[in-house]
């Protein structure tokens, strides 16, 4: 069963007077832990909405966003079952070149060809992997005691979105997770938006590699190895806007953010030699100065002389991360995902201005978002539908089950309707409700949460015995259920809704199946 | 409307009847499968059926221009030989592996429309598929799909949860957006699941009774629609609805994806749009000539749209079903017996509706002068123009401009696929 702990509370104790008093009218301590760890964290596992309260929500969230000092045992004790954990980027790279190498012998040989996928074999072992380091971000989210910083993991995924199934970005996307986004995730924002524009896997993915200076010549054929043999992808012949376009509508200023044509035109001309080694020769980030455009440029006003190389992409990447159209963009996102779908306007002025005063830093961003009234507002509670991720984190957490490492869980997610790192469309996925609530994919959940509380869904081992002592009787289960699967916040016409089916039942040995599968499937827990 | 009968009468003596002034659907199936039609038939509401053969098809060896000599030269291992291709109209002709669909080209209910495509010159799957499906070429930030944009736009047909139905296991870009739509993987496990029905009825009331008394907003809809389709598929059983004989789908998911949905259809569930996609036609290698591996794609895909249209006989008066590919392949072979990604394509229509019995579309020639970039075919008909005219003209579409934003749809440019 999992065993939380939430630190050295004597410790903390010392800085209870100051921070206690943030704490916000109308909630109370309990209900405040519920809904700080609905939304900092993946849900509540057992025990933890009381020791939150018990130990207090501010403080509760400062250890969060110092990630550094919560000790992670556990986890790193199941991340050393990662095997894709020990391959460095390089060795993903040598691989992927081996196996389309294989896989075009293969075809040259078979004189009558059968109808086998044309990307069937030589992907194999890299969907091998790719299942593994999905169930990775799954076993992350329900183990670590690091929860906010998961959070943040999965939060800028999304927002610095990579599709895993494009071409090279099979091989490059765990180094981007892993070094890329991970260790960025509670930094400045300039640091992590300068390590994904030199990172190859958003290069090969909003195609800046092949952004060259109209009429530069490379030195010897460029980077064809990249793509399948032969794949007719000539090489590059002139600018490549998207990674330009993207950066300014979806990383930085956002598509209201006042920018022109003509500023996606030129901040794809900076950008010209942004690309990758070839991947026999690694893979990683290159600048080929060869294919960089020398002439001046502007951008949103701002003049880039000519004759400047790599360092004016630097510059411009530092000019878009303190533009107060990015501060505003990204930390609406922010309230998005943390407070409400159409984030109030108080919230986002808030971390706004905390974004100014400390020059990006993503910690006083997010502490002034949790220090908002808008955070802890009334109509912020519940107000929020889990995402697929979230929705199946939180219940094995709320059961203290543990996903197994087999990339069932993950496929679970899937299943729901958002496979990891598989977004192909560089929005990410979305945060609205609109975007994940129809028919089809309630009745998954529901079949999803009847399965896991069953013990049959795969991926994960649930003990029920553990997680809810057999009831006395019927109240005294519901009353089980309430606390555990609900954080104790079960409505009266939930509660009714489930006594109900369960004398229908008659109770039974099926009866704390029925009433955690109702309490997981049902509309309360769909929210956060 | 009223409806006429008049006899037709086969060379081969079968007497059949047929409906209206142009001849319907019941009399092209019964005609080709040389079976008498059903007998009544009410006009019902139109249906699109859009098939993504995804990995971009050589749209060349698919309708191929076998008049053409340039076709030949550039093609010396690949090209279809004249005497196996099935020839539609002196210069195009049919891939042999689609012979089963000639006797619908015959009788007029089977289209090609030939370099349509993208404006945009991406030669990434990625990004063509994207574009193709959200409708907006170019512009990589939509996240909705025009089908569902449509079903957003156009109100006027009663939402059933079977309107719009992706087969698969999970929704395609085409489809998603705020408009309901279902993803459907197998229609039988639609639905609560357990492991018996008396087991499965009351988890399912259990459920219903626990959303309507706690759900709100959006969950309280969205259940409600949901458990409305379980109840339809409860009491319509689409599974009841086994192939006619004579229709014999392929084996495998995309046969699985066309028997479901003439189902669905036959079930009379409110369907007016469905998807289902193929893949495997990124023949970069040993792409084959009359044979080989394009040629066993496509004859899944037309096992696949035979079996289709035979199953739902007379009900194809009311359908569509487009095919359609994210780009075309490079019109010379390349040195390991295949075809580079490329610009145009070729895409089928098949039903009742269909301008059909000709290769619509401008086309370009294979003229080295008159290709993009000197090396594919050219694009003639933007494909907005032609799912556009699918849209307005076959499932009536007032506006398409919300459908296609950012795209001034005019019907000049429409490359007339649906019968006036």
């Amino acid at each position: 069963m999992a065993h939380r702990s939430v630190g050295p509370l004597v410790l903390l104790v010392a800085f209870a007077p100051c921070l206690a008093a943030q704490v916000p009218a109308g909630l109370t301590p309990r209900d405040s832990a519920l809904h700080a760890l609905n939304r900092l964290a993946y849900g509540p596992g057992p025990g933890e909405v009381e020791q939150v309260a018990a130990m207090g929500v501010m403080r509760w969230i400062e250890r969060q966003l110092d990630p550094q000092g919560i000790p992670d045992r556990r986890l790193e004790q199941r991340e050393r079952a990662f095997a894709i954990l020990d391959y460095e980027a390089d060795e993903l790279a040598a691989m992927f070149v081996e196996a389309r190498r294989a896989q075009l012998e293969r075809q040259r040989d078979s004189m009558t060809a059968r109808a086998a996928p044309v990307d069937g074999a030589a992907a194999r072992p890299f969907r091998r992997l790719a299942a593994e380091f999905q169930q990775l971000a799954v076993v992350r989210a329900t183990l670590s005691e690091r929860q906010l910083l998961e959070v943040m993991a999965d939060f800028w995924t999304n927002h610095f979105n990579v599709f895993y199934a494009k071409g090279a970005d099979r091989f490059l996307m765990p180094s981007y997770i892993e070094h890329t986004i991970r260790p960025n995730a509670l930094g400045r924002f300039e640091d992590l938006l300068i390590a994904t524009a030199q990172s190859p896997a958003m290069m090969f993915y909003l195609d800046n590699w092949q952004s060259v200076a109209p009429g530069s010549t490379p030195p010897r054929f460029p980077l064809s190895a990249m793509r399948r043999g032969g794949q007719g992808e000539r090489s590059p012949r002139g600018i490549n806007e998207n990674y330009a376009r993207e950066l300014l509508e979806l990383h930085t200023l956002g598509v209201d953010g006042g920018y022109t044509q003509d500023d996606v035109i030129a901040v794809a001309r900076i950008f010209t030699g942004w690309g990758i080694e070839r991947p026999r020769d690694g893979a990683g980030f290159a600048f080929r100065a060869w294919a960089h455009d020398e002439g001046e440029k502007v951008v949103l006003g701002q003049r880039f002389p000519a004759g400047h190389g790599r360092d004016e992409g630097l510059r411009l990447l530092r000019i878009l991360a303190g533009h107060h159209a990015t501060m505003h963009f990204v930390s609406g996102k922010l309230c998005a995902r943390f407070v409400r779908d159409d984030p109030p306007d108080g919230c986002v002025d808030d971390a706004v201005a905390a974004w100014h005063h400390s020059g990006g830093d993503i910690r006083a961003v997010l502490r002034a978002i949790f220090r908002s009234p808008d955070f802890w507002a009334p109509q912020t509670v519940r107000a929020k539908v889990k995402t697929p991720l979230e929705f199946v984190v939180s219940a094995v957490r709320a059961l203290g089950a543990e996903p197994d490492t087999t990339p069932r869980l993950a496929q679970v997610v899937g299943r729901l309707g958002q496979p990891l790192y598989l977004q192909s469309a560089p929005t990410g996925y979305p945060e609205t409700q609109a975007d994940w609530v129809n028919s089809g994919a309630l009745l998954n959940r529901m079949n999803t949460a009847v399965a896991l509380a069953a013990g049959r869904l795969p991926g994960v081992v649930v003990r029920l015995d553990d997680a809810l002592p057999p009831a006395a009787d019927q109240a005294q289960l519901v009353a089980a259920v309430n606390a555990r699967v609900l954080g104790g916040a079960m409505s009266e016409r939930t509660r009714a809704a489930i006594s109900d089916q369960l004398s229908a039942i008659s109770g039974g040995p099926d009866a704390r199946i029925w009433a955690v599968g109702l309490a997981i499937g049902g509309p309360e827990f769909q929210r956060q | 409307m009223a409806i006429t009968r008049r006899v037709f009468v086969k060379s081969g003596g079968l007497a059949l009847f047929s409906a209206g002034l142009d001849p319907l659907f019941l009399a092209r199936a019964a005609l080709s499968l040389g079976r008498p039609g059903p007998s009544s038939a009410v006009p019902g509401r139109p249906i699109l059926v859009c098939l993504f053969q995804r990995g971009a098809v050589d749209g060349l060896n698919m309708i191929v221009p076998h008049g053409d000599a340039i076709y030949y030269r550039e093609r010396p291992r690949i090209a279809v030989p004249r005497r196996d291709v099935i020839d539609l109209d002196g210069y195009f002709g049919l891939h042999p592996s689609l012979a089963a669909l000639k006797p619908w080209w015959d009788n007029g209910s089977l289209a090609a429309i030939h370099a349509v495509g993208s404006p945009d010159a991406t030669r990434s799957h990625f990004d063509a598929q994207d574009y193709m499906e959200t409708g907006t070429p170019g512009v990589k930030s939509t996240s909705d799909g025009w089908l569902n944009r449509y079903c957003r736009h156009e109100q006027e047909h009663e939402d059933t949860p079977f309107r719009a139905v992706a087969f698969g296991p999970q929704l395609p870009r085409i489809l998603a957006g705020s408009a309901p739509s279902l993803a459907i993987d197998d229609l039988q496990a639609f639905g609560l699941r357990a492991p018996r029905d008396a087991t499965r009825d009351r988890l399912t009331q259990a459920f219903e009774a626990l959303y309507e008394g706690a759900a709100t907003g959006l969950l309280a809809s969205a259940s409600d629609e949901a458990f409305e389709a379980v109840r339809m598929l409860r009491a319509a059983n689409p599974a009841q609805y086994r192939p006619v004989d004579g229709a014999d789908y392929p084996r495998g998911r995309f046969g699985q994806s066309l028997l479901q949905i003439a189902q669905l259809i036959k079930a009379d569930m409110g369907l007016e749009i469905a998807f289902a996609d193929l893949g495997g036609w990124d023949t970069h290698v040993n792409q084959g000539a009359s044979e080989g591996q394009l040629a066993l794609r496509l004859g899944e895909l037309a096992q696949g749209l035979g079996a289709f249209a035979a199953d739902l006989g007379e009900r194809m008066r009311d359908v569509v079903v487009l095919t359609m590919s994210e780009f075309g392949r490079t019109v010379r072979e390349n040195g390991n017996g295949g075809t580079d990604h490329g610009h145009a394509t070729a895409m089928l229509a098949l039903g009742g509706p269909v301008n059909g019995g000709r290769v619509l579309g401008r086309w370009p020639g294979l003229d080295p002068a008159r290709r993009f970039e000197g090396r594919d075919v050219a694009v003639t008909t933007d494909f907005r123009d032609l799912f556009g005219e699918v849209l307005a003209r076959h499932l009536g579409a007032p506006d398409l401009a919300p459908v296609f934003p950012g795209f001034v749809p005019d019907p000049a440019r429409f490359p007339r696929v649906i019968r006036s």
